[in-house]
């Protein structure tokens, strides 16, 4: 009953509000377009401590939109990309999300955290009008009774991880002996989370995971911890929870020590950050990374498109950061999943996309990624791991595609 | 114009209400207070929502800060008691929220008493510092105590319940929040009005003299202690209903600050002032997001340079406050109540 009195009072509202544009002679509405606009949403951190990572998603998702409006949108609609700034705070990200999806009818949203993710899922469940992706990795979004209209645009951080210890897995095969690796990690939700259960992919692959090591995020000061890895000696230390700092300190201070221990890292790590930080001592830094860099020798339509729009958008950008190929990725699963509902004749609700992003299967993403890509619990589960050269400032392939079956 | 403002007896003088203008204006805020949800967007109902809980919480740490003068940065953890008990009874019960709000609040008031035992030796930055630790050492907890809290993953919660009702949207939970913010203000200004309430005054005018006076600060201070861990504790518990996902990451150390400035730009020692505080800090940087939505269509690359401008903005204006209005908003409040009352003579 109040519920009801409730949609008749904004109904009261917005015609207020219609009778208003159209006394101050506002004749937009009027002369709107002829076909309804495919809205994307988001809540960008544009400021607060993600911010580094924010600017680039926002220009990987505003040029990528963009360049399909420019190829006539999508089945002939036209698509807008509404978003505003959270700060990276996930009060604000939610009252983003309820401003924008309240002006807009919006199908796909970018979500900047895991948090966000988390505490829009019952609101999200319950609306069923769209599907989320964003920043967020975490494992907890492959859970898909939980999190249904949620998906990670790439690996989760536990595939992340899978994917590494298959690569050390089948290098110590060559070599004829068991690897033995540590997991660094920090001591957040973030670094959390791939711990677990890569300690038991770790044991089905035969790998010894022999110490491991959690810090606070930005640690400055290792070599307490530095020494308990040189006991261990461990082939490989895997970084995860981290951007940088304490990364650049154990390796510098392990190699230092002699160990010729080899280091990885997750995605958020694997961009030319680490190179331009540490200079030649990020040579030989290894790691996981879902797509190809910007800037390489790739091939691929749409590999050569994301190019051409980022030099059209910005020319003085020779370099983009993985995050504005991430958001670029993000848009273009989004609009293959309302393609292909609009195809099958659907209206665009959080259950038809979600269906049609479960039936991506051997997807061609025109050299974004280097393999056709299948969704398997709300995840693109697939990589490839990269090594730095430091001499050549980049970061370049040291395996095939590995995809997770 | 109001001429006199003459107290003829002792109720009169403790009297809530000073005339009846202010009951009919109290009155109308209430009425507008009952209607806005019917009227509002689901962005402006969130906001509301968000608005109630930050009020209850500041008016807490007010309770504590403001009027009994003992500083604390503790206030973030305390809502994660009320949010992971909510959580858990929400989980292993099917309390109607009621009862799981008010073991929130008693839960968090426990807490709060031992946290607030080493207030009898040390105030001022020690005591903002041993706070600090404990709001550490709660999140610890949280943290590692993964068989009840769930770690770091959290907890997810069932929606609130009551008779059958449940609120699982932001417009029944309006009505869950706005009544209880409501509520729980009167309750802490009539605090004021009796003697609990005057002697935390009197502790932080100078504890020595309150003692004199035979306030035992013991009792006191951790009964300011207690009652300001209870209201952080209910809002920590509206706060995990309203978000239906509680994790040591959802009250970071940063929401203990935010709620000090809120109530040192409100102004401390007024419960208007926590009011006025916890409106400023969570309505102003979203007003303030509205320049950028002016701009956007003119300039389509307006959020990237606008967004960090608008937190210089905001800090702008929280230390412009500071300096030309060091008694807060509560003040600026009164200033213009007062230049009603007596318009049009001037003050």
């Amino acid at each position: 009953m109040l519920e009801r009195i409730h949609k008749q009072g904004r109904r009261l509202v917005t015609a207020a509000g219609l009778a208003l544009a159209v006394a101050i002679g506002g004749t937009a509405a009027a002369q709107g377009e002829s076909k309804e606009p495919i809205v994307f949403g988001g809540s960008i951190p544009l400021t607060g401590v993600f911010a580094f990572a924010g600017i680039h998603i926002h220009a990987g998702l505003s040029d990528y939109v963009d360049w399909i409006n420019s190829q006539g949108g999508i089945n002939g609609r036209p698509v807008q990309y509404v978003m505003e700034d959270t700060g990276y705070l996930v009060d604000r990200s939610v009252a983003t999300y309820k401003k924008l999806s309240g002006r807009h009818r919006i199908c796909c949203y970018y979500g900047d955290s895991t948090g966000f993710m988390q505490a829009i899922a019952a609101d999200l469940n319950n609306a069923k009008n769209m599907i989320m992706s964003g920043a967020s990795f975490a494992t907890a979004l492959t859970r898909v009774d939980k999190h249904p209209f949620q998906f990670i645009p790439g690996p989760s951080y536990s595939q992340m991880f899978a994917i590494i210890l298959e690569y050390i897995a089948a290098e110590a095969n060559k070599e004829g002996k068991k690897a033995t690796v540590a997991f660094v990690y920090s001591d957040t939700e973030f670094g959390r989370d791939p711990i677990e259960s890569s300690r038991a992919y770790a044991r089905n692959l035969g790998i010894d995971v022999v110490e491991e090591i959690m810090t606070k995020p930005g640690s400055v000061d290792v070599s307490a911890e530095v020494i308990k890895l040189r006991r261990k000696r461990p082939d490989y230390v895997i970084f995860h929870g981290y951007v940088l700092s304490p990364i650049n300190e154990f390796m510098v201070q392990m190699r230092q020590m002699g160990l010729n221990t080899k280091f990885m890292g997750t995605f958020w790590t694997m961009d030319r950050l680490i190179i331009d930080k540490m200079g030649k001592d990020a040579d030989g830094f290894m790691g996981v990374m879902p797509y190809n860099y910007f800037g390489e020798d790739e091939d691929g339509p749409m590999y050569r498109v994301m190019h051409e729009q980022a030099r059209k958008s910005d020319p003085n950008q020779a370099y983009r950061p993985t995050p504005y190929v991430q958001g670029w990725f993000n848009a273009m699963v989004w609009t293959e999943v309302v393609k292909r509902t609009l195809d099958a004749g659907k209206p665009l609700t959080g259950e038809n996309l979600k269906e049609a992003l479960d039936s991506i299967k051997d997807w061609d993403t025109g050299g974004i990624i280097g393999v056709p890509v299948t969704v398997k619990d709300n995840s693109f589960p697939v990589g490839r791991i990269y090594r730095v050269n430091a001499a050549a400032g980049r970061f370049e392939p040291v395996s095939d595609w590995i995809h997770l079956d | 114009m109001r001429i006199g403002d003459a107290k003829q007896s002792y109720a009169a003088d403790e009297a809530l209400w000073t005339s009846t203008t202010q009951q009919v204006w109290f009155g109308l805020l209430l009425l507008s207070l009952l209607l806005f949800p019917f009227f509002a967007s689901p962005y402006l109902l969130y906001l509301a929502c968000l608005v109630g809980i930050a009020v209850i919480s500041a008016t807490g740490l007010n309770i504590l800060t403001g009027f009994t003068g003992l500083i604390s940065l503790g206030q973030a953890g305390f809502m994660g008691v009320g949010g992971y008990t909510v959580a858990w009874l929400s989980l292993h019960t099917s309390l109607p929220f009621p009862i799981a709000l008010l073991a929130a609040g008693l839960l968090s008031a426990a807490i709060g008493m031992v946290i607030g035992l080493p207030s009898l030796r040390i105030k001022g930055l020690y005591l903002a510092i041993a706070t600090l630790a404990a709001s550490v050492f709660l999140h610890f907890v949280f943290v590692e105590w993964a068989s009840v809290t769930g770690g770091m993953a959290g907890l997810s919660l069932r929606s609130a319940q009551l008779f059958g009702l449940t609120f699982h949207n932001d417009f029944r939970m309006y009505f869950m929040i706005m009544p209880l913010a409501v509520l729980m203000l009167l309750a802490a200004r009539n605090i004021f009005r009796t003697r609990i309430g005057r002697a935390f005054i009197a502790i932080r005018d100078r504890d020595i003299s309150a003692e004199i006076l035979g306030i035992p600060l013991l009792r006191y201070k951790l009964l300011s202690f207690a009652l300001s861990s209870f209201y952080a504790g209910v809002a920590g518990g509206l706060f995990a209903y309203f978000y239906r996902v509680v994790t040591p990451e959802s009250f970071p150390l940063s929401m203990s600050i935010f709620y000090l400035a809120a109530i040192i730009v409100g102004g401390m020692g007024s419960i208007l002032g926590g009011v006025l505080g916890a409106i400023f800090m969570t309505l102003v940087p979203e007003g303030l997001k509205l320049l950028t939505t002016a701009i956007t269509p003119i300039y389509p690359q307006a959020p990237v340079f606008m967004s960090p401008l608008l937190g210089v903005v905001f800090g702008v204006l929280i230390v412009g406050f500071l300096i030309f209005e060091p008694n807060g908003l509560a003040e600026v409040w009164r200033r213009i109540r007062r230049f009603f009352h007596l318009w049009p003579f001037r003050t």
